[in-house]
């Protein structure tokens, strides 16, 4: 939606998002009660709390906040700001999940069979190894993923879920962009609840909703908080709640919004682009930014990444990793190389056929491989063959472009023991992509000898000096 | 990958009676033949599967190798994310009738894996390694991080280093490295293959190669060597990737010593052993001989 109003275009995922508009259209955000994942989670962190501590739910305050939340969010992305993602419900899940809990639960499991392989205790072991066999082959991980930041996902995504335990479903009903939108759209559907005659204003159905939207006879029903999960229908010891399309009874309230909240998101909506893009990365983009191959221009792209972490999750090296402040503000958690945690494999496509907004566009092998993404340069100072004489070849070996963009210069150097020839790495930048394996290989651990940067990347069409 | 034929079928089943029949005390019989027998086989013929199969054969047959209830490693190179077309990586064929061959010499398992230097799934898959030694018969693992224990090489140029267990713990290992160009060490071959089977931060080898590759193939010790030249890297290895650079020789060279092998290799890509330094420098430790000219070489022909 906000890819939509940012940059202009209608990407395939945007299409299928239609139907989630059409089925609320009708019937209200079932998306919200039935299908969202992340719904599903904070329900059952809900019923953590007994029903006698659940807190009422009173607060219009919080519930308008999502709606002021989302106003700002859309109004800045007509100015070509995309932070939807940050808070978009599936966005936010998938990267908690990919960059956060699947890698820490991956190395718990890993360590404690570790302990037990290592213990070596006869017939535990070899049980323990059986179990584990199963896991690695069906669970866990291939490799121990790594991603910058895990941690502050982690964390996001802990609160995101506590915080039903002071009220359920706080997320989506005080801070979900998402659901906020969907609360807008609701208002055309012809949906109603009706609470018939047999109601006692027990309450029941008002403690009994997760969301604040039921309320007894007299009351008016909050159609946009509703997320027709009909548990107050089926709580109604009177049986007298019903949701029906044809009916025309039932008091409905529309989403009640104040003039200062209203206007303090325009304003916060209009303001915040030209803030964010104050960063001096706005202007020039760090040498060091390197984006997945198959990424549109940096500005097309900042536009249409949602920041879902799907590329990062799929990367076979773990070399794509979030961003944080490389890209400015603007650009936080959106994908980045890192070459000292992997690095980017000659015929891998998989970001690109993951990505769901088009940010990275789906290359075939033969595209991929002839995409720069970045351009190697030696440091001459620590490269062993130049800085001590010394062989050494990792670079060129592991260069995967068959004509090989890292070659070999004879040369003979005067050493302490007498004139010797050696072999020292030159770089082809014509040949070279940018992979950022030789910087990942080089033997220097400490400070590769061998970088990468940014320049020379397909996508920026530069005029370069070679 | 073509299945098999009828003839390997009945091939195989004759090679199993056989091995079945032969009376017990055939250890003895063996020793005294090898006496007479080729230091290296060079197998030349179409088909892969046929030239691997003769090549054995002329060594007096994977009998010889392989005892009954033997637990076999076959290692070949599956260092790359690249097809067998590129010659990046040993041919499926022949390590796929290596496992065969191994089995129906009366081995109890026969396992396969490599630690390659790019993503393992990626090597494996593309290579066509793990399909065709499964079909085979074989183990195909990924090698396990946890199973990399520090041992002794007790060796010139390493002392100690992470090997992977599995591959000491094997009775036998069946390398079958192929022929290809290295920038460093001239050649890649059978020595160089069993850098597969280390972990730890094997860039560090490069800055004493030779030494360190010597200091492995002494601590493995292969009972059998197998290397693949039916398509073999003349340039931009060990990676390649271009198929210009790549050269059909149709050949298999086998035996036992490391270094004769190697050396053999030498002369299959058009140089000399001289040229390669790791052969002079594991001769000189005693590892094998390297004068061609003093082996007893033994040409095949195998036609399927």
């Amino acid at each position: 939606m906000t890819t939509l109003l940012s940059s202009h275009v209608v990407p395939t995922a945007l299409l299928l998002s239609l139907i989630t508009v059409a089925f609320t259209l009708v019937f209200g955000r079932v998306f919200c009660g039935w299908v969202c994942p992340l719904g599903t989670l904070n329900d059952c962190m809900g019923r953590l709390t007994p029903a006698r501590r659940r807190k009422e739910y009173g607060g219009e305050q919080a519930r308008r906040l999502k709606y002021y939340g989302l106003i700002g969010i859309l109004v800045s992305s007509l100015f070509t700001l995309q932070i939807a993602g940050l808070a978009d419900p599936l966005s936010l899940l998938i990267r908690s999940l990919a960059m956060a809990v699947e890698p820490a639960v991956n190395l718990m499991v890993n360590t404690l069979f570790d302990l037990i392989y290592r213990a070596d205790i006869p017939v535990v072991t070899p049980l323990a190894e059986t179990v584990y066999s199963f896991l690695k082959d069906y669970l866990l991980s291939f490799r121990q993923p790594f991603f910058y930041q895990g941690f502050f996902f982690g964390l996001i995504f802990a609160a995101v879920l506590a915080a039903n335990l002071f009220r359920r479903r706080f997320w989506c009903t005080a801070l979900c962009p998402l659901g906020a939108l969907l609360g807008f759209i609701t208002r055309i559907s012809p949906l109603k609840r009706a609470v018939g005659k047999g109601c006692t204003s027990c309450n029941i159905c008002v403690r009994a909703c997760r969301t604040g939207a039921a309320t007894d006879v007299k009351g008016a029903w909050r159609k946009a908080e509703c997320v027709v999960c009909g548990e107050c229908q089926e709580e109604c010891p009177k049986d007298a709640v019903r949701f029906g399309l044809r009916t025309t009874k039932g008091k409905v309230a529309g989403i009640d919004l104040q003039r200062r909240g209203l206007i303090t998101s325009l304003v916060a909506g209009i303001f915040i682009p030209p803030l964010i893009r104050t960063h001096p990365t706005t202007q020039r983009r760090k040498g060091r930014l390197i984006r997945p191959p198959g990424a549109l221009p940096e500005g097309e792209f900042l536009r249409r990444c949602v920041r879902c972490g799907e590329c990062m999750k799929v990367c076979l090296t773990n070399g794509l990793q979030p961003a944080l402040f490389e890209a400015g503000l603007e650009g936080i958690w959106t994908p980045r190389f890192d070459f000292r945690t992997g690095y980017c494999q000659y015929y891998c496509t998989l970001c690109g056929q993951v990505c769901p907004t088009g940010a990275l566009t789906k290359l075939t092998q033969e595209e991929k491989a002839r995409t720069k993404i970045g351009l190697a340069y030696i440091d001459k100072n620590r490269c062993i063959p130049y800085a001590q004489g010394g062989e050494c070849i990792v670079c060129e070996e592991h260069c995967p472009t068959p004509d090989k963009a890292i070659k070999f210069e004879q040369v003979e150097i005067a050493t302490p023991q007498g004139r010797r020839r050696i072999k020292r790495p030159v770089i082809d930048l014509k040949l070279c992509i940018g992979c950022g394996i030789c910087e990942y290989k080089c033997p220097l651990h400490d400070q590769p000898a061998i970088i990468v940067t940014r320049l020379g990347e397909s996508r920026a069409g530069e005029l370069l000096p070679f | 990958m073509s299945p098999l034929t009828r003839r390997e079928v009945l091939k195989l089943i004759l090679a199993g009676a056989g091995a079945a029949l032969v009376p017990w005390p055939r250890q003895g019989t063996v020793v005294a033949q090898t006496a007479s027998l080729p230091d290296v086989v060079v197998s030349k013929g179409a088909s892969p599967v046929a030239i691997t199969e003769a090549a054995v054969q002329a060594l007096g047959g994977m009998g010889r190798f392989i005892s009954r209830g033997d637990v076999v490693l076959v290692k070949p190179n599956i260092g790359w994310d690249r097809s067998p077309a590129q010659a990046a990586t040993t041919n499926p064929e022949v390590v796929a009738t290596l496992v065969r061959l191994a089995l129906a010499a009366g081995a109890k398992e026969v396992k396969v894996f490599d630690n390659p230097c790019e993503d393992a799934r990626r090597c494996y898959v593309s290579s066509g390694i793990m399909e065709a030694a499964k079909k085979a018969g074989a183990r195909v693992s990924y090698m396990d991080d946890r199973r990399f224990r520090k041992m002794d090489i007790k060796g010139e140029a390493l002392k100690s280093w992470e090997v992977y267990q599995e591959a000491v713990e094997v009775d036998k290992i069946i390398n079958c490295p192929i022929l290809k160009h290295h920038s460093l060490a001239r050649l890649t071959m059978g020595m160089k293959n069993l850098m597969g089977l280390t972990g730890g931060d094997r860039a560090r080898f490069h800055w004493q190669l030779d030494q360190a590759l010597t200091d492995l193939a002494a601590f493995f010790k292969p009972t059998l060597v197998v290397l693949d030249a039916v398509r073999i890297l003349t340039a931009n290895g060990p990676q390649g990737g271009s198929l210009k650079y790549v050269k059909q020789l149709n050949t298999v060279a086998a035996g036992v010593d490391q270094v004769a092998i190697d050396a053999m290799g030498t002369r299959l890509f058009g140089i000399t052993p001289a040229e390669v330094n790791l052969l002079a420098v594991a001769a000189r430790r005693g590892l094998g001989r390297m004068d061609l000219g003093k082996l007893r070489i033994k040409e095949v022909k195998a036609n399927s």
